[in-house]
């Protein structure tokens, strides 16, 4: 077996969409608390984007916004629940 | 013979690395709901089988591309430390972001195991990996753990014990062609000896290919060689995710989103962490009152008079007796008093650690500390403070930024520790009618006195932007008794740990310079006295004019409740000793109906809606009217807030040496001294007035 996954297909369907997403492409910060949508890219991609992408927020993934307190912004993806300030999430470019 | 192995543990932060560890090595190593427990390299010893196994902890870490201190230490001994085995522990229903980690640790091409653990949690949301497809795939053991209870520790560690054995490493991480093929030709280029995986991806990213292999490659993905090195990575961990995930459910709401519901509310947030501080204080007092009030019977009224009596039969010498009732029972003992105390503080704030809550307060008051200029993260050391500020020091090690760690760093010691709280507890009682309100006073002025350097740091030495700020929260997780009981019990034993050691030290040497130079009539005219008469006059202007308690203050320096036990072996001496007729089995009936009692009124106390047992007057003890004779509330007042707020404590003054210089520590040292003085000078002169 070639011992590589990059572009092999799942065997099970990952992520199954049911609430609406955000219909055009905004930054992260610009989200409602209730409102979900994907994550597009990073405009400014230096080591916080690298870090919070290893925390889960990755291009391609489902957000929810479940919070927001001042700056700070409660999201949630798969099973983790990560806050950003408001100045990071300007830099997340979501659909 | 007998085989030693290193064993490292690693993984993303708050996955229950520590936790496995605790079963696996039997240690107490401290675990909390939340990211960013384990701050130091912490180390386990199992003797299994063949085998001394020497575990290691690692701080959590989501990538190898540190930021933080506490990474960098993770990273460092991943790098350069040579563990014979890396366990890489996963969470098993946060698989596809771990994966990343793993990938990463895959290219040193090193014995490895995973771990998949939190399989009890993963069961409950229907979410299962494929352990021996993923065990196929990568060519290493994947054990399924539950630190929960410990299942599957046997199958890890015999799983270690064969990889290192083996020696055998997991098959090389393949990415893209294009990549690959680059990463062979830097290879062949430094024939001498093998190179992994990680090395060479450094290499390529150094430019260190001979024919502009880096260039060549950017040019044909078009983006910089760090995008492509890290896209390769997401790539091959999405891969790996979907090949071994199962099954999963389309997730159900869960409980964690309905309580944040509630508990991260704008509003009611706010009151619901008003509502806990109280109950949390409540608690500390009511419950362990009772019990603290029988522990002090049973030593004035069970142990004292005993061992008197056992002394006085087999007639020891005057000397004796009076260094026992005056450094032990009063110096040791009077300390001791307060364990029930300790320990119900420390268990409310485990369930403070243990729930998942405590983060959640750092994003509640993120909207008030950025307003002063500071980080919310930040609040999680400030927490940690309450129980003592040694950790909490050391926890300052997750802030990114220097600027905000010394910030933090020159707050927490104004955040009032349980030794501080035994200080208050004792002396509010004494003088004041509404003792409750006063050691809440004296908590708020700590974090108040904590804010203004804070904001006055911000306004001079540290000037700069408000640095961003990422922070994961936990799921609410029921704290298991029996790890919230263990880690009262590390914390009670390393109080009477003290008490027998360090404070028991500090009393002897009072004892002895109250009694030199021997043969004194007068405990004024002894060297303990000289000592404390001649700092009275610093002290005079706060309020504190009399020698016995200039000289507590001195050794306590090394701990603050040693002001406690000083005080106590001091005014021992004044205590009238009318020691009523004693006779053993009566006394122990009494203790034990005693005890009775008291857990019952413990237990009472918690449906009470007020703060009722600091109401109560308890001044029967006779050591407690002498001690009282020093003072006036103003003075008691001032008193305790120059503890309060003076570093009075080695511990802390040298972990800030160690963690931000010496010149640093030195310097907050000073200025804490100061603040404290002058604070209680306000204080007792216009409270002197009123
Ligand atoms: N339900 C469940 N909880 C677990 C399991 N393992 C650990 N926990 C809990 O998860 C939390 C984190 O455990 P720790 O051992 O402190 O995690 P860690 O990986 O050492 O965390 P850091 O030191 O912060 O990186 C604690 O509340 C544990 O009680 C498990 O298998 N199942
Ligand atoms: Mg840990």
């Amino acid at each position: 077996m070639r011992y590589r996954f990059g572009h092999s297909r799942g065997r099970t369907p990952v992520e199954t969409d049911t609430i609406k997403t955000y219909p055009s492409r905004t930054s992260l910060k610009e989200l409602q608390v209730g409102e979900a949508a994907h994550i597009v890219d990073f405009f400014n991609p230096d080591e916080i984007a690298r870090k919070i992408e290893a925390m889960g927020l990755r291009k391609g993934k489902k957000i929810t916004v479940l919070q927001k307190l001042g700056r700070g912004i409660l999201i949630k993806t798969n099973n983790s629940r990560i806050v950003i300030t408001s100045d990071v999430a300007k830099n997340i470019e979501v659909k | 013979m007998r085989k030693s192995i290193k064993v490292a543990f690693a993984g993303n932060p708050n996955v229950g690395k520590t936790t496995l560890l605790n079963h696996a090595a039997k240690t107490n190593l401290k675990v909390g709901n939340w990211s960013g427990v384990t701050v130091e390299k912490r180390e386990g010893f199992l003797s299994y089988k063949d085998y001394d196994i020497h575990f290691v902890d690692l701080p959590g870490i989501y990538t190898l591309e540190p930021l933080s201190e506490d990474e960098w230490i993770a990273y460092n001994f991943i790098m350069k430390e040579n563990p014979d085995v890396v366990v890489d522990v996963i969470e098993t229903t946060n698989a596809e972001r771990d994966l990343l980690l793993t990938t990463e640790l895959l290219e040193f091409e090193r014995p490895m195991v995973v771990a998949l653990n939190m399989t009890d949690e993963a069961n409950k949301k229907g979410i299962e990996i494929d352990s021996s497809h993923t065990k196929e795939l990568l060519e290493i053991p994947v054990v399924k753990t539950n630190g929960r209870n410990g299942d599957g520790i046997q199958e890890l560690l015999d799983a270690i014990i064969e990889t290192a054995e083996a020696h055998s490493t997991p098959k090389a991480v393949k990415y893209g062609d294009q990549i690959e093929e680059f990463l062979d030709k830097i290879g062949e280029q430094r024939r001498n000896g093998k190179i992994d995986k990680h090395t060479l991806l450094k290499l390529l990213t150094e430019n260190d290919g001979r024919n502009g292999e880096k260039t060549k490659l950017e040019k044909f993905y078009k983006k910089d060689i760090i995008s492509i090195i890290k896209d390769e990575r997401y790539a091959f961990a999405n891969g790996l995710y979907r090949e071994i995930l199962k099954k999963k459910k389309s997730t159900a709401r869960d409980i964690t989103d309905k309580i944040d519901k509630i508990v991260l509310h704008p509003i009611l947030g706010f009151f619901i962490f008003l509502l806990a501080m109280f109950l949390l204080f409540k608690i500390s007092f009511d419950f362990s009152n009772p019990l603290m009030n029988w522990t002090e019977g049973l030593i004035n009224n069970f142990f004292s008079p005993l061992v008197s009596l056992l002394l006085t039969k087999i007639g020891a010498s005057e000397w004796l007796l009076s260094f026992f009732s005056e450094a032990i029972v009063g110096g040791v003992g009077f300390v001791i008093t307060f364990v029930p105390l300790i320990a119900t503080i420390y268990f409310m704030l485990a369930l403070l650690e243990m729930s998942g809550y405590m983060p959640r307060i750092a994003f509640l008051m993120d909207k008030f500390m950025h307003k002063l200029g500071l980080h919310g993260k930040g609040m999680i050391p400030l927490l940690l403070g309450f129980g003592c500020n040694v950790p909490a020091i050391i926890a300052t090690r997750t802030l990114e930024n220097k600027r905000d760690k010394l910030l933090v760093m020159a707050m927490i010691p104004f955040m009032s520790c349980p030794a501080r709280l035994v200080i208050f507890s004792f002396f509010a009682i004494l003088f004041f009618n509404n003792p409750a309100v006063i050691i809440f006073s004296l908590y708020l002025g700590g974090i108040l006195i904590g804010l203004l350097t804070a904001f006055f740091l911000r306004k001079t030495a540290f000037r700069g932007k408000l640095s961003h700020f990422v922070m994961e929260l936990p799921p609410y997780r029921m704290p298991r008794m029996r790890i919230v009981v263990k880690i009262v019990w590390v914390q009670v034993k390393s109080f009477l740990y003290r008490a027998g050691t360090l404070i028991f030290a500090a009393s002897v040497v009072v004892w002895v310079l109250l009694n030199t130079p021997p043969g004194i009539k007068n405990q004024s005219d002894s060297a303990a006295a000289y000592v404390g008469k001649a700092i009275t006059p610093i002290l005079r202007p706060i309020g504190i004019n009399d020698w016995r308690i200039s000289t507590s203050l001195i050794p306590a320096f090394l701990a603050r409740e040693i002001v406690l036990s000083s005080m106590g072996t001091i005014y021992s001496v004044n205590v009238p000793n009318n020691k009523p007729d004693f006779h053993f089995l009566p006394a122990i009936e009494e203790q034990v109906n005693g005890f009775g009692a008291a857990v019952k009124e413990s237990l009472l106390s918690l449906f009470s809606p007020s703060i009722k047992t600091l109401e109560t007057e308890n001044a029967d003890s006779g050591l407690r009217n002498v001690i009282r004779s020093s003072f006036t509330s103003a003075s008691a007042l001032s008193f305790m807030i120059f503890l309060l707020l003076y570093t009075s404590c080695l511990a802390t003054v040298a972990v800030m040496a160690r963690e931000a210089g010496k010149k640093f520590a030195l310097v907050f040292l000073g200025y804490s001294f100061v603040i404290a003085w002058v604070v209680a000078f306000v204080v007792y002169q216009v409270g002197s007035i009123l």
